[in-house]
């Protein structure tokens, strides 16, 4: 969850022709690269699919710590190899559409900062769902700091040794427990920020 | 392990199409029976527990390919109503992070909210019996996960056809193929058996490892609800009062 804020970041500083290419049709081409590994179905397709993603990747000078990221759903796509009798093509062919949709999205968050995004989703999705989208993506950030420091707290204090599962377990579930207070709290204290800057049931965003 | 982790275009089109379908009829009815005046209160709180699912599926357990969901204890003090619409927002970002299909979000939020939802009730329906948090959360907690893996299971044994077609495709018919059609057309290729795709091996890899995590998010939830009871039992409406 750390590349999270990696992402952020490589969308707003970015300064390649990518980051620079409208948000619409980065969109269209994230549509694009869905239908490609929806409708293809042979190797060589989607290899070529994911060498144009890679290559542009590279060419819009993402850090590399966010490439990590993409390799994510191949731990859970592994489950999946079982269904096939352990065919060769069928694996390949999986772990292509993994890459390929896992790229391609991590491509698109990390040229596009988030309230584009979630600004043009917000022309043809309800705008209660949109403000939804964008509420929980920035508490994610706002979460993912509190979740950093009861880490950070737990791990001075003793608080995670694999010599001790229960007590680690006790601890690891306390600080979840203290995370969810700790959201339910600061959604008390946005509702009342979001009523007193005159919150209308949508949020606007700013044009690109 | 109830979340369907298959990247896009392996199930067959029928199937996610009519996930998608469901769920955007589920989320628009809910979304508009908002109340407006309850809205600016709702919808951050919607979504900082949104922020919390998607933090706890960060967390991996890496051998056994499991995260925790914090599905049922977000279900315990949301409601049934909201944690659908919470569990929608949290596959949508998600798949934005590149954690899961983008066509999959709907089977996904189904699967997902019927963890949430069936861990309500079940918690509610356990208090009423046992009267002592450890079972009544331990108990939901499990059952709900049993439920939402078998349901999991289901949606992935659907698309069968669809798997032995994608298995036999060394024999070259074309760069793209596009169905719509629940119907199996021709066999691809003379060669192919229909016994290629093994969903008892699946299972008996899926269901011990999510026998494990089951226990895991059992015990973690358990504990979860337990310093939540300690500090602000007013949230878990024991006694039926509105927090």
């Amino acid at each position: 969850m750390i590349q999270l804020s990696y992402l952020d970041y490589s969308a707003v500083e970015g300064k390649s022709r990518l980051h620079r290419c409208s948000a619409t049709v980065k969109l269209i081409g994230m549509a694009l690269v869905l239908f490609g590994i929806v409708a293809l179905r042979n190797i060589p397709g989607l290899l070529f699919l994911y060498a144009i993603l890679l290559g542009l990747f590279f060419l819009s000078r993402i850090p590399l710590k966010i490439f990590s990221l993409t390799f994510y759903p191949l731990t859970f796509a592994v489950l999946f190899i079982f269904l096939s009798g352990f065919r060769v093509y069928f694996i390949l062919l999986l772990f292509l559409k993994v890459l390929c949709g896992s790229t391609g999205v991590v491509l698109l968050l990390a040229t596009t900062p988030y309230p584009l995004v979630f600004r043009i989703l917000g022309k043809f999705l309800p705008s209660l769902f949109v403000t939804a989208l964008f509420l929980t993506y920035r508490s994610v950030f706002i979460l993912l700091k509190v979740l950093e420091e009861t880490e950070h707290a737990l791990h001075l204090r003793g608080g995670l040794q694999w010599r001790h599962p229960w007590r680690s377990l006790t601890n690891i579930s306390n600080a979840f427990g203290h995370l969810l207070l700790k959201g339910i709290d600061n959604s008390e204290k946005m509702h009342q920020s979001m009523m007193l800057r005159g919150f209308k049931n949508r949020i606007h965003f700013r044009g690109e | 392990m109830s979340h369907i982790h298959l990247p896009d275009g392996v199930l067959p089109v029928w199937l996610w199409v009519s996930g998608l379908v469901v769920t955007i009829l589920i989320g628009a009815f809910l979304f508009r029976s908002f109340k407006k005046e309850r809205v600016p209160k709702r919808l951050p709180l919607l979504g900082m527990m949104a922020a919390v699912m998607v933090l706890g599926a960060s967390v991996e357990i890496v051998p056994i390919a499991y995260h925790i969901n914090l599905t049922v204890i977000s279900g315990i003090l949301l409601g049934p109503s909201l944690i659908f619409q919470a569990t929608l927002v949290v596959n949508v970002i998600l798949a934005l992070f590149g954690h899961g299909g983008i066509t999959v979000i709907g089977l996904n939020t189904l699967t997902l909210s019927i963890e949430g939802i069936l861990g309500y009730f079940l918690f509610r329906i356990f208090w009423r019996i046992f009267k002592r948090l450890t079972p009544t959360v331990f108990l939901a907690t499990f059952l709900a996960l049993l439920v939402s893996t078998v349901s999991m299971i289901g949606v992935v044994s659907l698309g069968t056809s669809h798997y032995e077609e994608l298995i036999h495709q060394e024999d070259p018919q074309g760069v793209f193929e596009f169905k719509l059609s629940k119907e199996k057309s021709d066999q691809p290729g003379k060669g192919s058996k229909k016994d290629e795709v093994n969903l008892k091996r699946f299972m008996a890899i899926i269901l011990p490892l999510s026998f494990i995590g089951w226990i895991l998010e059992g015990v973690i939830t358990t504990f979860i609800v337990r310093y939540i009871h300690r500090l602000r039992p007013d949230l878990l409406r024991l006694d039926g009062e509105a927090t």
